[in-house]
């Protein structure tokens, strides 16, 4: 798995690629934590995870509690297939903010 | 004058001591590049005598019984060859007896002197030295010499000397090609063993393919079995099938095993009655018995048409037949073992198969030792129940391999057969792999897992599923189980049965009960605790089976598609 860290419009961007498991995974929630210490909301853009695990989804769940407690917006962008199944399965496809992707959001904003 | 012969005997001594040296060197390398330990003694016998200056030499070495001696090697005018010395009887048996050297200037004076030899021969023995041949505290014979050539044909002190250390080196020769010889018989005895080993695995039957009805397998505890399973296919389908157990282990088990075998499967082709085969094998038996040895054996004859089973036992540990269902039947065995009572008649059940194993097993497997005790028959049911979801081949196979990895001391052959009809459509094991238990191994388990989905034609999505499941499987054991030691491992088999696949993870944690995986309630939005959800969401069936021996936990999974 890689992880990028980028910034867009008021956002930090982390997107993650590969295959997102057990061991791969506490990289993901690093980076995820360390973007909202910035104070900046947070999207994570899942559009290249190939396969995501338990863990995986662990990490996206903590992020998003951690943003509630900062009041910081905390979202997912163009979610892959074998992502969205997973987060389907964890019955959690409606608890997250789902964007089609980084520029929808962008969009949304005046 | 007086300086004169000084430097003559100091001359003369060096030269005998390089001399020595010379003959030292030569006689070793003697011994070192002759491999007939009679020709090497010859050789060494004709240098010691020519250096010593002497008429006659020879060896005399103590027999088995360390009394006599017998003397393999002489040389000289005379051939005493022949000759058998007591310990303690002459000059070389007082050398023996003493482990000194005997130096006798002059035999007429020696009490112990034997002249007969003289009297019989012409011969004159004037003088001998005799040097005991010696390793530490064990004497082996002596090294004898007699009359010098020359001079007063008397042998001197310093020819004491020089013999005993030729003595050393001849009796260490001695001694090495004992040790060599011994080696060689050794090695011959072994030869020997591999190879009676290799025709005994030639009489059992090859490994049967997952179509036929019967699966086995021998695991002998030294280089022959008394054990042995035969199964054979008549030209009407029927199938004969029987295990046995020769009492005793080792070459003379092994041979009467070699014997029943071959007579079972000669009588199964004319015979039909599984009770009236055995009563013929007791009568052969019985007509060349051995020292009380005999033979426990059951045999029995199935027809995969009538899908009927009709089983003798001869004395023999008493088959296991497990349902469909998981129940369990002991079937006991009146009768007597072969070659034991004359006359004896073999009683006959006859049931249906329908759908269950028939297990047979000699007490090698029984009375296996696991650091808990001796598996037991309960044991035996229970290492039965957790490969049950293997196909029938892999499952016996993997009856024996589980015995080796709880650490089971066998002191005994260990054999096991199976009776179990083929079940329609696919059952193969498509993957039995060791893995660390390490995040890190887990991508390796995911690819291994998808080469299998495909071998077994399994649908895309049906394999995410699996995947999912599989990895949430071992995450757990590697967190909860092991809770992420270093050096552990799991085990993963993936089973391809009817249109669907098992797998079935196996790990030596400490034991986890099936009720600690329920899964968490959704509602709570909390990070972790998913796994078991995932696992019973996209699985058709997840339980905690007791595992085989050697194991803390089986988890098997079941996923089906049309």
């Amino acid at each position: 798995m890689e992880v990028t860290i980028s910034e867009s419009g008021p956002f930090k961007v982390v997107a993650l690629r590969g295959e997102v498991d057990l061991h791969t995974s506490p990289g993901a929630r690093s980076a995820i934590l360390d973007s909202l210490r910035s104070g900046r909301p947070v999207l994570v853009d899942l559009s290249a995870v190939a396969y995501m695990d338990s863990s995986g989804v662990a990490s996206l769940v903590e992020g998003f509690q951690q943003a509630r407690k900062s009041s910081l917006e905390f979202g997912l962008a163009a979610v892959s297939p074998p992502a969205m199944n997973v987060l389907r399965l964890a019955r959690l496809d409606k608890v997250f903010p789902i964007h089609a992707s980084v520029a929808a959001r962008l969009g949304d904003r005046p | 004058m007086t300086t004169e012969p000084a430097p003559e005997r100091v001359q003369r001594t060096a030269s005998d001591l390089s001399q020595a040296l010379d003959i030292l060197a030569t006689v070793s390398q003697d011994f070192a590049l002759l491999a007939a330990l009679d020709d090497t003694l010859r050789h060494a016998l004709q240098r010691v005598m020519d250096y010593m200056n002497a008429e006659a030499a020879s060896i005399f070495l103590l027999d088995s019984s360390g009394r006599e001696l017998g003397c393999p090697v002489c040389l000289g005018p005379v051939d005493v060859s022949h000759v058998r010395i007591q310990r303690g009887q002459g000059i070389v048996g007082r050398a023996v007896s003493t482990g000194r050297v005997q130096l006798v200037r002059d035999v007429r004076l020696d009490p112990d002197f034997d002249s007969s030899p003289d009297h019989q021969t012409g011969f004159i023995t004037r003088s001998i030295l005799c040097a005991p041949l010696q390793i530490k505290d064990n004497i082996l014979g002596a090294l004898e010499v007699i009359n010098k050539k020359g001079g007063d044909g008397l042998f001197d002190p310093d020819d004491r000397s020089l013999l005993r250390a030729l003595a050393a080196m001849t009796a260490l020769a001695i001694h090495n090609g004992r040790m060599a010889a011994a080696l060689v018989e050794q090695e011959r005895m072994q030869r020997e063993l591999e190879l009676a080993r290799e025709i005994q695995g030639r009489l059992l039957p090859a490994a049967a393919g997952g179509d036929f009805p019967v699966h086995g397998f021998n695991l002998p505890v030294s280089e022959v079995s008394g054990d042995f399973f035969e199964h054979f296919a008549l030209a009407d389908g029927r199938v004969w099938f029987g295990v046995g157990d020769v009492s005793g282990k080792g070459m003379n088990a092994a041979l009467l095993m070699a014997k029943t075998i071959s007579l079972f499967r000669c009588l199964g082709k004319s015979e039909s009655s599984p009770g009236r085969l055995l009563g013929v094998l007791n009568r052969e038996l019985l007509e060349t018995s051995y020292r009380g040895m005999f033979v426990t054996m059951a045999a029995g004859l199935y027809d995969p048409d009538s899908d009927r089973v009709v089983l003798a036992n001869a004395g023999h540990q008493p088959p296991l037949l497990r349902d469909s269902g998981g129940a369990y039947r002991e079937l006991e065995a009146e009768d007597p073992p072969l070659g034991i009572l004359e006359g004896a008649e073999f009683g006959e059940s006859a049931f249906a198969l329908d759908g269950a194993g028939l297990y047979l097993f000699t007490d090698g497997l029984t009375e296996a030792r696991l650091p808990a005790g001796p598996l037991g028959v309960e044991g035996v049911r229970q290492a039965i129940d957790a490969l049950a979801g293997l196909p029938p081949p892999d499952r016996v196979a993997a009856l024996g391999a589980s015995l080796d990895a709880a650490g089971a001391r066998r002191h005994d052959d260990v054999t096991v057969m199976l009776l179990e009809r083929p079940a329609p459509g696919p059952w193969r094991l498509l993957l039995d792999q060791e893995f660390p238990a390490a995040t890190a191994a887990l991508a390796d388990i995911r690819n291994a897992l998808r080469v299998a989905c495909r071998e077994a034609g399994c649908p895309p999505q049906a394999e995410e599923q699996l995947l999912l499941a599989v990895n949430e499987a071992c995450m757990n054991v590697i967190q909860h189980g092991y809770r992420f030691a270093p050096g552990q491992t799991l085990r993963l088999q993936l089973v391809e049965r009817g249109p669907g696949l098992v797998v079935r993870v196996l790990d030596r944690a400490p034991p986890v009960s099936d009720s600690e995986l329920r899964p968490r309630d959704l509602d709570q939005l909390r990070p972790g605790g998913l796994g078991v959800h995932f696992m019973r969401e996209v699985m058709d069936g997840v339980s905690c089976l007791a595992p085989p021996p050697g194991y803390g936990n089986l988890l098997e999974m079941t996923k089906r598609w049309k």
